[in-house]
């Protein structure tokens, strides 16, 4: 167990306002992963931090579980085996032919810009890993009955809830809740931020004009953000050439979702941006590599818009 | 651009419609309505002197999503025999296509074997067009994406970055503070 931060009396949340976000983090699939939850104000600090130690150790155990069968980086795992030839896909796990299945039907949606195969013909399914990563460990959260939080790995985020929620008092009142605000780093320079985007909050309130259907945007918990300024060359343009963005952003209804899209916008270029925001419900934020941007109405400033 | 869109809709409803008639059945089968967003290549519907052919819409780019199978077409005029191939004179009206920008739905009166009139009787709403916009991703200038100062975010989306990158990064910083 790290040592957590002291507990302390009741009366000391309460006088400070502001309802406290604590941070986790752990370190899987080469990365960082940072695990944010907010509580109501008043709530017991202490206690607080006790759940929020317990929560990151069951998701720690999500990433692993995936780590440990998917992992090109580890000898041991079924992914290496299947590398190395000596497992066939069809003798394969269950989890891992799933997966692969998925990757499949992700390249046929994608036409072929996201794929689970490296140029070198090695299955690869890393691609679709840490989001499935991130969403099981999205459901353990709400499993443990955690409502507002912040998952972020490496720079994927997936939230529920709002950092600001109400005291447990208050709770069944409505509930206007402000969103995760989600900085985007700048490609060129990741300690600068681009713009940011809203993630979860209060749900869009009901139609008033009684159209059938919300004519509004799905919800947008899930973003993700893919190329290669960090990792060098982990995305390959289709069709060999050098990717077309240097970034692309994606926010979505789930994560894999919005992970698979911006991993594809990189590799597969406009077209593939075209074909994924008419297709998915989804905003994009793309950096070319000369530094300009495309965007959809939901990354623009409102007098943008 | 969006009245471009609509009207792409809405020749393409005439056109099912009056190639539908035409036929001689009401039944519209497997008619396609594809709605362009902003920004596309627009129509190309056509109804011609003898009002029966409609080649329908092409929108093509973002928004092509919002194709619907048509179902049944009603009719306020009388069985036509269709025999001569020229349109009956009554108002027809469309089934209502759902597409993903909203319902669109169209009558057409004709007279003298011709479409003398198209109306919209259901294009999307205010709301809708809305949607329609944020369906491209259009170039803007970095002073137009919303921003945010980062001591103002609560967390930072970008590139995967390595563990040792993340020392470094603003997300580092944030979790820091709320360790």
């Amino acid at each position: 167990m790290q040592p957590g931060p002291e507990p302390q009396p009741a009366h000391a949340a309460l006088a400070t306002g502001a309802p406290p976000l604590l941070a986790r983090t752990f370190l899987a699939m080469g990365t960082v992963v940072s695990l944010t939850v907010a509580f109501p104000p008043g709530a017991e600090r202490g206690e607080a931090a006790d759940r929020l130690e317990a929560a990151s150790r069951v998701i720690e155990g999500d990433f692993e579980a995936l780590e440990q069968r998917f992992s090109l980086y580890r000898d041991d795992s079924e992914a290496s085996a299947l590398a190395r030839g000596v497992l066939r896909l069809a003798h394969a796990s269950p989890e891992m032919r799933a997966c692969y299945v998925e990757a499949v039907d992700w390249r046929r949606l994608t036409h072929g810009a996201f794929t689970a195969e490296r140029p070198d013909g090695v299955l690869d399914l890393s691609g679709l890993v840490k989001g499935r990563a991130i969403a099981a460990a999205g459901r353990s959260l709400a499993a443990l009955g955690l409502h507002d939080w912040c998952l972020n790995a490496g720079g994927d985020v997936l939230v529920s809830g709002t950092p600001s929620p109400s005291s447990a008092a208050l709770a069944s009142a409505p509930r206007g809740e402000r969103p995760w605000l989600a900085g985007i780093a700048d490609p060129a320079d990741r300690r600068t931020l681009l713009g940011a985007y809203p993630l979860g909050g209060a749900p869009p309130s009901s139609d008033p004009s009684g159209s059938r259907r919300p004519a509004t945007a799905g919800p947008r918990l899930a973003l993700a953000t893919s190329g290669s300024a960090e990792r060098g060359d982990h995305i390959w343009a289709v069709g060999g050439g050098k990717p077309e963005f240097a970034q692309a952003s994606v926010a979505g209804p789930d994560m894999v979702t919005a992970d698979v899209l911006a991993t594809a916008i990189v590799a597969g270029g406009r077209d593939m941006l075209n074909l994924a925001v008419a297709h998915w419900d989804v905003d994009v934020l793309a950096v070319t590599h000369d530094g300009e941007l495309l965007a959809t109405r939901g990354f623009r400033a409102p007098r943008a818009a | 651009m969006r009245a471009r869109a609509a009207a792409a809709a809405a020749l393409a409803s005439v056109g099912i419609l009056a190639a539908g008639w035409q036929a001689g059945t009401h039944v519209v089968e497997a008619a396609s309505v594809t709605t362009g967003a902003a920004g596309t290549t627009g129509a190309s519907g056509t109804t011609g002197a003898s009002g029966a052919s409609g080649t329908g819409a092409s929108g093509s780019g973002p928004g092509t999503s919002g194709s619907t199978s048509g179902s049944a077409g009603s009719s306020s005029g009388s069985q036509g025999s269709a025999s001569s191939g020229a349109l009956k004179n009554g108002t027809f009206t469309g089934a209502a296509e759902e597409t993903r920008f909203g319902e669109v739905q169209v009558q057409i009166v004709v007279a003298g074997g011709k479409v003398t009139d198209v109306k919209a009787l259901h294009l999307t709403d205010a709301e809708r067009r809305s949607a329609m916009i944020s369906a491209t991703a259009a170039p803007i200038l970095r002073s137009e994406v919303l921003q945010a100062q980062s001591a103002n975010v609560d967390t930072v989306s970008g590139a995967t970055v390595t563990s040792g990158a993340y020392l470094t990064s603003l997300q580092a910083a944030l979790d820091a503070a709320r360790a």
